[in-house]
């Protein structure tokens, strides 16, 4: 009898011990053959090996299995159904374009599993959620929050620094998805301002679009938009397009002559060694992140040095902050859920706040849709000395803003 | 030998509708592409055989997702309608814009037909109030609600009628019609075939056909949006399949779309950085060296092999 | 090939001459601007036409060889120094090599295989090239600053760029060198002759086959000299060069095979008429439909003027 007991015993430790060690499997869908999914799926990477490291989760080690979206619709709902059905993962992450989240989403719905999204900004995904999904958390924040988010940046700055004076706004935008976007989003605050509501009341007077082809679709002569923008005069020109176009944008506008008093590009991502160019001396920029804020977040320079050293490369894109940001807040919310059953996930998740290396806490908020969204606004930085400074928010600025936009003279 | 052949069709047509039931929904996901880009490379070699080279393919495809989409979100029909709406203003469009264009050859035609492709785009792209403009449009209710099984039978059901519509070219008069214009036009002209006729009626049917496509696709995941609807991608890969595969004929595409489409799936998990060469590799490979397709060859050595055995 | 006659030659120039003054005078802006873009795709769209004019290829890769031009000269900019226009030399040569390369190795098997073998030949070296591109140096843009790529000057009250006059420069230096070859050389006559009638041509007894190993590697060359103009105004990323693919594609098919000078007078038309309609507040977005427009209206008059092409 006794030796019975011995035996199921041993068996009970062997399948507990066997049960407890199985991995809890994250299921990441990026593009890898674009920088932004490259690094983001990284960054991941290191955040899954410091908790593994550190004894995982709940006694068992994470697993991170990142499948290509290769920026294809079709593709992104495919590997969503292989990590569902083949590597049976427990969690959805990752994410990147808009487009191709939206041929994710009727997949995900019919598998309703636990899914934090670090990509996807337009409205349209918002939609296509719908409020009643509880097992979707946003990180990125959406298309109409950053631009809520500038409002506010302006005015605070405009408060903060006599000088500044803003009235006119010029948008340059890419005439695809991303940049109609923006314009659509400015012109919704513009009605707003002009019924004196809404974060850019003190600030929007005047706005005017121009669209424009960007250099990453084969476009990049943006000289007929310029002039445009030369004639309105505007106190704020900003240009939303893509990498390819920083540099040539400011190309033909030193060609033509025109140096706006503020200069703002809002590209998801920065060339290589842009700041080395002496084109890019008091460029402003909005973006979610930069490596000055190392500065003023621990967490920030604990994942830059992190980073580096497995990678021997820079993070260059904020998705790689994000991606990093992505795990960790999974993972605070099962710490202190303390199971993965589901509803108590869910709830735990509602309440974490995590300290991320993008800068400010993360903590989940319902947005216009949806009942949980993580970042909802964006930051406001500088190109100084080539390096990008924080300017707004005020509390985590890294320098003080160069304004108006030095003169093209002598570049 | 005749029966044979009709057993072993109606065998792989029984094992093809079985899939859903033996294996998980990823593979269904990767079968209903391979299915819908197979279905494009029929279309495209079907007008390839009248003599006519088009790179209009990814246009049509666009249009009939725009009219499915537009259909269902605007005026709330069915998404089965919505992707009948789809073939039907496709074939619409080729028929107005195939009596203008069908004078033309070569490489004209080839980059009119392209031309007209982009043109699609860059209206629907403006049009904002009717289509969404640049950001897209999505719809709620989908095809099926994704139950990707119902939407593999689907796939399936109007593939083998596109394969059936090919085989009926291929057999009937259509077939000779066809076969001697891509031959010499002026003997055609001679024998009284009315080669403006069948080149108008071949390319609105094979519209029709990329339009129905375009539309199943765009309404199993809900959205269209002008850069990925009218990519190039749905232009130039289902050449490469028709081409891989062995042109001129219904099989080649299939063979080649199998062939691409599982490749490309397999490569990206085993390879995840620089999958695409290998691919690319595969594609430049077959070329060199089975320049008559897969078909081409496995006929050549098929018809080598009976031509052996006779000379003994 | 068509025969060109010299009057008509000259005929389809003075046109554009008086087209570009009447733009100019009107809208000074959209005819600098066009003229300038426009001789750019006239720039990439001769090596092109050589390509399929004479070799009868339909080269897919043409884009994808114009941005591994373009990181050549970066990498002559970056780790030698060498400002991008003196790199115009070594690449020229470099890519010259390289297109001798894979016509050897690829192209020649298929010559006899069919238009659209060659065709999926070219879509697979597209592809690997543009791949490798990526896994090389990454889809992030790099740059090579130049300090007068954005110089001006004002002109009777008109302000405009400088620099992109190169591009009109080069498209017309290019076009009368190719000019100058195919009728003053040997070689280049031998082209012309292959080009018109490529079975006459080897009946006489000349070597089609290094003909066509030449042209195809000096269309390549070409392109390297494209890439070093362009490369101080363009952000370097691997798919840069991808839509000048299908632009050269459309330049070639409105100007007629053959046609050389029609690729300088069209890629000048559509640039022009783009520009026009990108001055135009507010669609910006519709130029597209002037390039594309423009390029089907052409083919549809030039096939009603004959009756089959």
């Amino acid at each position: 009898m006794k030796r019975v007991l011995l035996v199921l015993l041993v068996v009970a430790v062997t399948a507990f011990v066997a049960f407890a060690a199985t991995p809890i499997k994250i299921g990441a869908v990026v593009p890898l053959g674009d920088i932004t999914g490259d690094q983001s799926a990284k960054a991941m990477k290191l955040a899954i090996d410091e908790i593994n490291a550190a004894g995982g989760l709940l006694g068992r080690p994470l697993e991170l299995i990142v499948v290509d979206s290769e920026l294809k619709p079709e593709k992104g709902a495919a590997a969503i159904e292989k990590l569902a059905t083949v590597d049976k993962v427990d969690f959805f992450v990752g994410g990147m374009a808009s487009s191709v989240h939206l041929a994710q989403i009727p997949v995900m719905k019919r598998y309703q599993k636990i899914t934090i999204w670090s990509g996807a900004a337009s409205y349209l995904c918002e939609n296509a959620v719908g409020p009643d999904a509880d097992w979707y958390f946003h990180l990125h924040p959406w298309d109409y929050q950053q631009g809520a988010s500038y409002g506010l940046g302006w005015t605070e700055l405009a408060e903060a620094y006599p000088d500044i004076e803003i009235s006119k706004i010029f948008l340059a935008y890419e005439e695809g998805g991303f940049g109609s976007a923006s314009h659509e989003s400015y012109l919704v605050l513009q009605s707003q301002a002009n019924q004196g509501e809404g974060s850019w009341a003190a600030v929007m007077g005047d706005y005017m679009g121009v669209s424009f082809k960007s250099a990453a679709l084969g476009g990049g002569d943006y000289r007929a938009m310029l002039q445009q923008a030369k004639a309105y005069d505007p106190d704020l020109f900003v240009w939303a397009g893509y990498d390819a176009d920083a540099l040539p944008m400011l190309q033909q506008a030193k060609e033509i002559g025109f140096a706006p008093k503020f200069f703002v590009g809002a590209p998801p991502g920065w060339p290589a060694h842009f700041g080395d160019s002496p084109l890019a001396e008091g460029v402003t920029l909005y973006g979610m992140w930069a490596p000055t804020i190392n500065k003023v977040s621990p967490t920030a320079e604990h994942f830059w040095n992190a980073y580096i050293e497995k990678y021997n490369e820079e993070p260059a894109t904020y998705f790689a902050p994000l991606g990093y940001t992505n795990i960790y807040f999974l993972a605070e919310g099962i710490k202190a859920a303390g199971t993965l059953d589901k509803a108590e996930l869910i709830k735990a998740l509602e309440e974490v706040e995590y300290a991320s290396p993008i800068g400010e806490v993360l903590k989940m908020s319902p947005s216009n849709v949806i009942k949980h969204q993580g970042f909802t606004g964006q930051k406001i930085l500088q190109w100084q000395g080539g390096e990008q400074q924080v300017i707004w928010p005020l509390n985590l600025k890294t320098a003080e803003p160069i304004y108006p936009f030095p003169s093209w003279e002598g570049r | 030998m005749k029966i044979t052949k009709s057993l072993v069709i109606i065998m792989l047509l029984i094992a093809a509708a079985l899939l859903p039931v033996v294996t998980e929904a990823y593979f269904i996901s990767v079968a209903i592409t391979i299915l819908t880009f197979m279905t494009l490379s029929i279309s495209w070699d079907m007008m390839l055989r009248t003599g006519q080279l088009s790179f209009g393919t990814a246009g049509f495809f666009g249009l009939g997702g725009y009219t499915g989409i537009i259909a269902v979100a605007d005026f709330g029909v069915d998404p089965l309608v919505g992707i009948i709406l789809g073939g039907l203003l496709a074939g619409g469009v080729s028929l107005l814009l195939g009596m203008a264009i069908l004078r033309l050859r070569g490489l004209y035609f080839a980059i009119t037909t392209m031309a007209l492709a982009s043109v699609f785009m860059v209206i629907i792209r403006n049009l904002n109030k009717l289509t969404g403009g640049p950001s897209g449009k999505i719809v709620y209710t989908t095809l099926f609600n994704y139950d990707s099984v119902k939407v593999y039978w689907l796939m399936l059901g109007i593939t083998v009628g596109t394969i059936v519509v090919s085989e009926v070219f291929q057999r009937t008069r259509v077939h000779f019609a066809i076969d001697s214009i891509r031959a010499d036009e002026t003997v055609a002209k001679s024998h009284g075939v009315n080669i403006y006729k069948y080149l108008i009626f071949v390319f609105v049917v094979t519209s029709i056909i990329q339009g129905v496509i375009g539309s199943t696709y765009a309404l199993q995941y809900g959205f269209v949006y002008p850069e990925s609807s009218f990519s190039a991608h749905y232009l130039l890969l289902p050449i490469a399949m028709a081409l891989v595969g062995g042109i001129y004929s219904t099989i080649g595409p299939v063979l080649g779309a199998i062939i691409l489409g599982l490749s490309s799936e397999y490569l990206k998990l085993i390879m995840p950085y620089g999958h695409l060469i290998i691919y690319g590799v595969i594609i430049v490979v077959v070329v060199l060296f089975l320049p008559n397709g897969v078909y081409g060859a496995i006929k050549d050595v098929t018809g080598f092999r009976k031509r052996r055995l006779e000379e003994r | 090939m068509e025969s060109i006659s010299f009057m008509r030659k000259h005929r389809n120039l003075f046109l554009l001459i008086a087209v570009i003054v009447v733009v100019a005078i009107w809208k000074p802006h959209a005819a600098i601007y066009g003229l300038q873009r426009g001789s750019l795709y006239s720039l990439v769209g001769l090596p092109l036409s050589l390509t399929l004019g004479v070799v009868g290829i339909m080269n897919l890769a043409h884009g994808d060889f114009l941005s591994l031009g373009i990181y050549f000269v970066y990498l002559f900019a970056t780790n030698l120094g060498m400002d991008p226009l003196v790199s115009i030399i070594p690449v020229f040569f470099l890519l010259f090599g390289l297109g001798v390369v894979i016509y050897k190795l690829t192209i020649t098997r298929v010559m006899k295989s069919g238009h659209l073998n060659q065709l999926l030949l070219t879509f697979g070296i597209s592809m690997i090239l543009l791949e490798a591109m990526n896994v090389i140096w990454t889809s992030r843009p790099r740059s090579v600053y130049v300090e007068y790529s954005s110089s001006s000057t004002t002109i009777a009250g008109v302000r405009f760029g400088t620099y992109e006059l190169l591009y009109v420069v080069f498209a017309f230096a290019v076009l009368i060198a190719l000019q100058l070859f195919l009728k003053k050389t040997r070689l280049g006559q031998a082209t012309f002759a292959v080009g018109q009638n490529p079975q006459g041509a080897k009946i006489v007894g000349i070597n089609t086959g290094f003909v066509y190993l030449f042209v195809f590697g000096i269309s390549i060359a070409i392109l390297g000299i494209a890439a070093g103009v362009m490369v101080p105004r363009f952000a370097i990323f691997p798919s840069v060069g991808s839509a000048f693919t299908m632009k050269s594609f459309c330049l070639v098919a409105m100007a007629g095979l053959g046609n050389l000078t029609g690729i300088l007078v069209s890629g000048i038309v559509l640039g022009v008429g783009e520009a026009i309609v990108q001055s135009i507040p507010g669609y910006a977005g519709w130029s597209d439909i002037v390039f594309f427009g423009v390029l089907i209206a052409v083919i549809m008059i030039r096939s009603l003027r004959r009756q089959s092409l």
